[in-house]
C-alpha cells in the first residue's frame, strides 16, 4: 500500500509536470500544519509539483475554487468524489471541460477528524501513519492504533464512486466501491422518529449555528456567491437576527437549492465548525429525487438535471386532474 | 405613499358573513392607509365614480378592493384607478368573498381573515411598481383546427370579414360528421346538400388555405403572433396536378380496403376520393393497402392517371404558417361500442351504429339508400334503436349526455319508414330530450305519424336467433313504464352511440396550451359568460370540441368564435401583459437554467463583452407563468408584479398578524 501510494504520487507529481506549460497553475494537496491536516497548494512550478501528496489526508474538495476561475486554464486533483462536483457543474454549463485537465486518484478514503478527535487529542498528535486497515496516531504517551474504518469520513464507508467519473490523467490503480446502490441507511433510522422528534433534532442542532456560512462557502456548488440570498436586502429574505427561524431557514435554502444537484462531497458538514449534521438535508433531498425522477446528480455529464427542465407530464407526478 | 382601501359588501354576499365596516376600520390603522371605506356594491358605476373621486381628492397613490375574485373584476378596478390617473398596476385585490365569505359563516373569524387579506393586499401595494404594456404587430390570419361543419362555418365567417384563414383536417377531404349524414333533423333535408355548397366555398375561397390530411404538430408563439407547425402526411399524388377525376380508382386492383367514410360498411379501393362531394377532391393512397407501397409491384394508378400526378416517393411535408388567433373546432368521434359485451361488443353484423346505418340510408352511401342488412343483405322489417349507447353510462366512465341522440334516434326511425313503408321500429330510450326548436314536435312525429314504438327501460341484452327469415337479433331490455320485460326480435339493431372528445384532443389542448377536462373536451373560459374564448389568450373553441353539440349549436358557436377572432384582429396592434419575467442582470450568473425550463422558449441568453453570460427574456414570449423564476438559484429573474419582495410583503403581512393572533 505505502509503496503503490508513493508510486502514485511521483506519478502525479511527473504528470503535473508535463502539464504544467499547458495551464496557468495546478490545484492539488501538499502537506499541511500537522500531520492529520493536507492545505490545498497551487502548483506553477516544478518546485511547487514536489510538495504535492496524495492520502487520506487530503480531505478537501478542490472543485470548490474552480466557480470565479473562468477563463483560466486551471489543472486539477481530484477524488471520485469531487469528480462528481465537476459533472455537476458541466451539466449546468457553469463550467468548461476544455478549461480543465484533471488528475483523477482512486481514493481509498479520507479521514474524519471529528472521529478522531473524541478517540485522541488531534493537538497533541505528532505524526501519523496510514496503512493497511490501521492508522496509527503518535502521540506523547505513545502510539495509538485504531480501525482505519473508524476513522475514515461517513460519506467513505457507503462510497460508490471510489473512482474519478472524468480525468484526463487517471493516476493509481482504480478501487472497488462499496455496493453499487446508496442504501440511505443512515436516513432510514432518521425518518423513523416523529415529526415532532425530527423537528426537535434539527432545532436542537440549529440552535448551534452561528452563521458563519462556512457550510455555503465550502459547498462546490453554492454558485451564487456575491449575490447569495442569505445576503440579500431586497427581497430581504433572511434578517440578520440569531433566531432559530432565520438559521433553520437558511439551511433550508441551502438544501432546495441543491436538490438534484448535490453530489454529497460532503464539505458543508465537514467545514462547519459547530458539527452540525447539515448534509442529513441533502441526502434526504437526493434520496426523493432519486425515487421521484431515478436521477443521481454529477455523474452523467451528458445528463439534465430534472429540475432544469420542463415536462407537461411528470410520470411520478400526478398533478393534473379536474381543475374546477 | 398614500393608499385608499374600499370593503365590498357585494349586497349581501360578503356583508351576510363579514363586518365590512369593521374591516374598512382595522385598515385605516395599516400603515400608509390614508382612507378607508365599506360600499354596498364596489363594481357598480357609484362605486367605481367613489373610488376615481377619491384617488383624485386625496391625490392617493394606490387602491386596494376587498370584495371577489380578480378573475371577476381585477379588470373592471383596475380601468378605474386608471381613469383616475394612476397607473393600473398600483391597484391590489383582497378577495373576500370566494375566499371567505362563502366559504364559512362565522363572522367573527371571517371579519378576521378579510382583515388579514386587506392587510397583504395593502403590503404588497407598498412595493408594488408602475408597469407599462408594450405594443405589438399582429398577424392578421387565423388558424382553425378541424374542418366539420364548425370548422367550415368559422372559416367562411373569418374569411367573409377579410381574415386570411388557414383550414387544418385530419381526413383528406373537409365535411367531418355532418358529411356522412342522410338528413338532418327537425327539417329532413339533406345533410349534404346543405353542407356541400359551403365546402365549395369553402374550397374556392382565395383567402381559405386549406391544409388536409393534415395535423397541427407544433404550436408556439402567442396571440397575435402564434407560429404553427402542420404535417401534411403523404398522400402519394400531386395534388396541383390531380383533377379528381377517379380513373385512378377504377383501375386499383386492391379493393378490399375498408372504407372508413363510410363507417367500414363497404369496402374501397388503396387509393380513392372519399366521397363524391370531396373538397379538395383529390385521390389519395392509403399507404397500408396498396399493392406497389407495401409489395412493390402494381403502379396502375400511376399509369392510368392522365395528369401524371401519382408520385410513389413523396414523403410528409411540414408547413409552417403564421397565424394571430386559433379557432379549434375539432369535433368528436362516437363510442366505441365494442366495448360493450351486453350487445355483442361489435360480433353480431346486424348490430350496427347509427353512423353506419346513416351511411346506409345515404343515396350515395354504400348500399346507394337501400337499407340492407350487412349479414345478408335483405331488407329488414323490424328495426330496434336503442339510446344512451355511451351516454349518461356511468359504468363506461361517459356520464354525460351526448344530446343529440334522441333527435337523430328520432329522424333514423322516420327515414327507416319511408325507406320501408312496411316496416316496424321500436325505439329503447331512457328519456327524451328534445329541447331545441322544433324538435319534441319532431319526435311526436315519429311517434304519432310513423308509429314508431318508443319502449322506456334500458336494453340489457342482445343475442342472435334462429328465425322462419333468418337469423334475427333480440332485444331484451325492461318496459319501465309497463313494469315489465321486454323481448322483441328485430332484424337489424341500430346502437344510438354517443359522443366522445375527438381522440387526440388532449394532445393538441397541450400544444393550444388551454384545459381540458376529464373526458377531453375543451375548457371554455366561463361557462357563462365566456364560452367561446379559452383561458389561452387568442385561443377560441367552435363546436363539438367543447362538449357535445348539434349541428346548430356548432354552426352558432363558430360564428361565434368568429365573430371573436375578428374582434380581435381588428385592431393592427396588440398590447402584451407587462406582468413577466425580468432579468436583473447584475444578479445574473448566466447558467442558464431559466432558459432549460422556460416551457415557452421566451428566455434567451446574451454574452456580455467580458464574455460572461446573461439572461433575456424575450418580452412578447413570455408568458409570465414564473416557471424561470422559482428554478433561478440567484433570484436574478424576477415575474413583474409578483415580485419576490411583493410576495415576501405578503407573507410577512400575514405571519405578522397570526404573530399578533397566537399573542392575544
Amino acid at each position: 500500500m505505502a509503496a503503490d501510494a508513493d508510486d502514485r504520487v511521483l506519478q502525479l507529481r511527473a504528470a503535473v509536470k508535463a502539464e504544467l506549460a499547458n495551464v496557468d497553475f495546478v490545484l492539488g494537496y501538499a502537506k499541511g500544519f500537522d500531520p492529520l491536516h493536507a492545505t490545498p497548494v497551487t502548483v506553477r512550478t516544478e518546485a511547487d509539483a514536489d510538495r504535492l501528496i496524495f492520502d487520506a489526508t487530503c480531505v478537501q474538495n478542490l472543485a470548490t475554487s474552480l466557480y470565479g476561475l473562468n477563463g483560466k486554464r486551471i489543472g486539477l486533483v481530484v477524488k471520485g468524489c469531487d469528480s462528481r462536483s465537476l459533472i455537476q457543474l458541466m451539466q449546468e454549463k457553469l463550467l468548461e471541460r476544455s478549461q480543465l485537465v484533471i488528475f483523477g486518484l482512486p481514493c481509498d478514503g479520507v479521514l474524519d477528524l471529528a472521529k478522531i478527535r473524541v478517540k485522541a487529542d488531534i493537538a497533541a498528535i505528532h505524526g501519523a501513519e496510514i496503512s493497511g486497515d490501521e492508522v496509527r496516531l503518535l502521540l506523547p504517551e505513545g502510539t495509538k492504533t485504531l480501525p482505519r474504518r473508524d476513522v475514515l469520513a461517513d460519506k467513505c464507508l457507503r462510497c460508490r464512486y471510489p473512482n474519478p467519473l472524468v480525468a484526463d490523467h487517471l493516476i493509481g490503480q482504480e478501487r472497488t466501491p462499496q455496493g453499487a446502490e446508496d442504501t440511505y441507511a443512515d436516513l432510514d433510522g432518521f425518518e423513523k422518529l416523529s415529526p415532532q422528534e425530527r423537528f426537535d433534532f434539527w432545532k436542537r442542532q440549529m440552535s448551534r449555528c452561528i452563521r458563519c456560512y462556512a457550510c455555503r462557502n465550502a459547498c462546490p456548488l453554492c454558485v451564487c456567491k456575491h449575490v447569495c440570498l442569505a445576503d440579500s436586502r431586497d427581497p430581504h429574505w433572511l434578517s440578520a437576527e440569531a433566531t432559530l427561524q432565520e438559521k433553520w431557514l437558511f439551511q433550508v435554502m441551502h438544501a432546495l437549492h441543491l436538490a438534484g444537484r448535490c453530489t454529497e462531497c460532503g464539505e458543508c458538514q465537514r467545514s462547519c465548525p459547530m458539527g452540525i449534521p447539515i448534509l442529513l438535508l441533502k441526502r434526504k433531498m437526493n434520496r426523493e429525487l432519486k425515487e421521484v425522477f431515478n436521477y443521481e446528480a454529477g455523474v452523467d455529464p451528458e445528463a439534465v438535471p430534472p429540475l432544469h427542465t420542463f415536462l407537461m407530464e411528470e410520470d411520478k407526478i400526478k398533478d393534473r386532474g379536474q381543475l374546477w | 405613499m398614500r393608499i385608499g382601501v374600499m370593503v365590498c359588501h357585494c349586497g349581501n354576499n360578503i356583508a351576510a358573513t363579514v363586518d365590512c365596516e369593521a374591516v374598512a376600520a382595522a385598515a385605516r390603522e395599516f400603515p400608509d392607509v390614508v382612507y378607508a371605506t365599506d360600499h354596498m356594491y364596489a363594481c357598480s358605476d357609484p362605486g367605481q365614480k367613489t373610488i376615481e373621486q377619491t384617488i383624485r381628492d386625496l391625490k392617493l397613490d394606490g387602491v386596494v378592493v376587498a370584495s371577489c375574485s380578480p378573475r371577476m373584476h381585477e379588470v373592471t378596478f383596475r380601468r378605474a384607478v386608471e381613469r383616475a390617473g394612476l397607473n393600473r398596476y398600483m391597484f391590489e385585490m383582497a378577495n373576500i368573498r370566494e375566499h371567505v365569505a362563502w366559504i364559512s359563516l362565522d363572522r367573527k373569524r371571517n371579519t378576521q381573515k378579510a382583515t388579514d387579506l386587506v392587510r397583504m393586499a395593502v403590503e404588497k401595494l407598498r412595493v408594488d411598481r408602475p408597469l407599462t404594456p408594450k405594443s405589438f404587430d399582429v398577424q392578421k390570419r387565423v388558424l382553425i383546427v378541424g374542418g366539420g361543419v364548425a370548422g367550415i362555418q368559422a372559416a367562411l365567417d373569418c374569411a367573409d370579414g377579410g381574415l386570411e384563414v388557414v383550414l387544418v383536417e385530419k381526413k383528406s377531404s373537409i365535411g367531418g360528421i355532418m358529411s356522412k349524414l342522410d338528413k338532418t333533423f327537425p327539417t329532413i333535408d339533406c345533410s349534404v346538400c346543405v353542407l356541400g355548397p359551403k365546402m365549395v366555398d369553402c374550397g374556392q375561397n382565395p383567402r381559405i388555405t386549406l391544409h388536409t390530411l393534415s395535423e397541427v404538430e407544433d404550436i408556439s408563439g402567442y396571440v397575435g403572433n402564434f407560429e404553427v407547425k402542420i404535417r401534411k402526411r403523404t398522400t402519394y399524388v400531386d395534388w396541383t396536378k390531380c383533377t379528381g377525376c377517379g380513373a385512378c380508382q377504377e383501375k386499383c386492383p386492391s379493393k378490399k380496403v375498408p372504407d372508413a367514410f363510410n363507417e367500414n360498411v363497404s369496402l374501397t379501393t388503396a387509393i380513392n376520393i372519399p366521397f363524391p362531394q370531396a373538397i379538395p377532391k383529390r385521390a389519395a393512397i392509403n399507404a397500408a393497402h396498396c399493392i406497389r407501397l407495401t409489395k412493390g409491384k402494381c403502379g396502375n394508378c400511376q399509369k392510368v392517371c392522365p395528369t401524371g400526378a401519382v408520385d410513389f416517393e413523396m414523403t410528409d411535408e411540414v408547413v409552417t404558417e403564421k397565424v394571430g388567433a386559433i379557432i379549434a373546432a375539432t369535433g368528436i368521434d362516437l363510442f366505441d361500442h365494442t366495448k360493450l359485451g351486453e350487445y355483442g361488443a361489435g360480433r353480431y353484423p346486424d348490430v350496427v351504429t347509427s353512423l353506419a346505418y346513416e351511411r346506409m340510408l345515404s343515396a350515395s352511401g354504400p348500399t346507394a339508400g337501400h337499407i340492407k342488412r350487412p349479414s345478408d343483405g335483405k331488407e329488414p322489417k323490424t328495426v330496434a334503436f336503442i339510446s344512451c349507447v355511451g351516454s349518461r353510462d356511468r359504468s363506461v366512465d361517459r356520464p354525460y349526455c351526448s344530446g343529440f341522440c334522441c333527435m337523430y334516434t328520432a329522424k333514423q326511425a322516420i327515414l327507416t319508414r319511408d325507406h320501408i313503408p312496411n316496416s316496424r321500429s321500436y325505439v329503447f330510450y331512457m328519456d327524451i330530450r328534445a329541447n331545441g326548436k322544433g324538435y319534441e314536435e319532431f319526435v311526436r312525429r315519429a311517434q304519432e305519424e310513423y308509429g314508431v314504438e318508443y319502449v322506456r327501460g334500458r336494453v340489457a341484452h342482445i343475442y342472435p336467433k334462429d328465425g322462419p327469415d333468418g337469423v334475427q337479433m333480440v332485444v331484451r331490455g325492461a318496459d319501465t313504464l309497463l313494469g315489465r320485460q321486454v323481448e322483441i326480435a328485430a332484424d337489424l339493431v341500430v346502437l344510438a352511440v354517443g359522443a366522445e372528445a375527438s381522440h387526440g384532443a388532449p394532445e393538441l389542448a397541450e400544444k393550444l396550451r388551454i384545459s381540458y377536462d376529464h373526458y377531453g373536451f375543451f375548457l371554455e373560459s366561463h361557462p357563462k359568460l365566456r364560452p367561446v374564448e379559452t383561458n389561452t389568450v387568442g385561443v377560441f373553441l367552435a363546436g363539438a370540441c367543447q362538449g357535445p353539440k348539434d349541428i346548430p349549436a356548432s354552426v352558432a358557436q363558430a360564428s361565434a368564435a368568429a365573430g371573436k377572432v375578428l374582434a380581435l384582429l381588428s385592431k393592427d396592434k396588440l398590447e402584451s401583459d407587462p406582468q413577466i419575467a425580468l432579468v436583473q442582470a447584475i444578479r445574473c450568473i448566466g447558467c442558464g437554467k431559466c432558459e432549460r425550463t422556460c416551457p415557452f422558449g421566451a428566455i434567451r441568453m446574451r454574452e456580455l463583452r467580458d464574455g460572461s453570460k446573461r439572461a433575456e427574456v424575450v418580452e412578447t414570449v413570455c408568458q409570465g407563468c414564473g416557471i424561470c423564476s422559482v428554478t433561478c438559484p440567484v433570484r436574478a429573474i424576477q415575474l413583474q408584479h409578483f415580485t419576490d419582495s411583493q410576495l415576501l410583503a405578503e407573507v410577512n403581512a400575514l405571519c405578522k398578524t397570526w404573530d399578533e393572533t397566537i399573542e392575544s
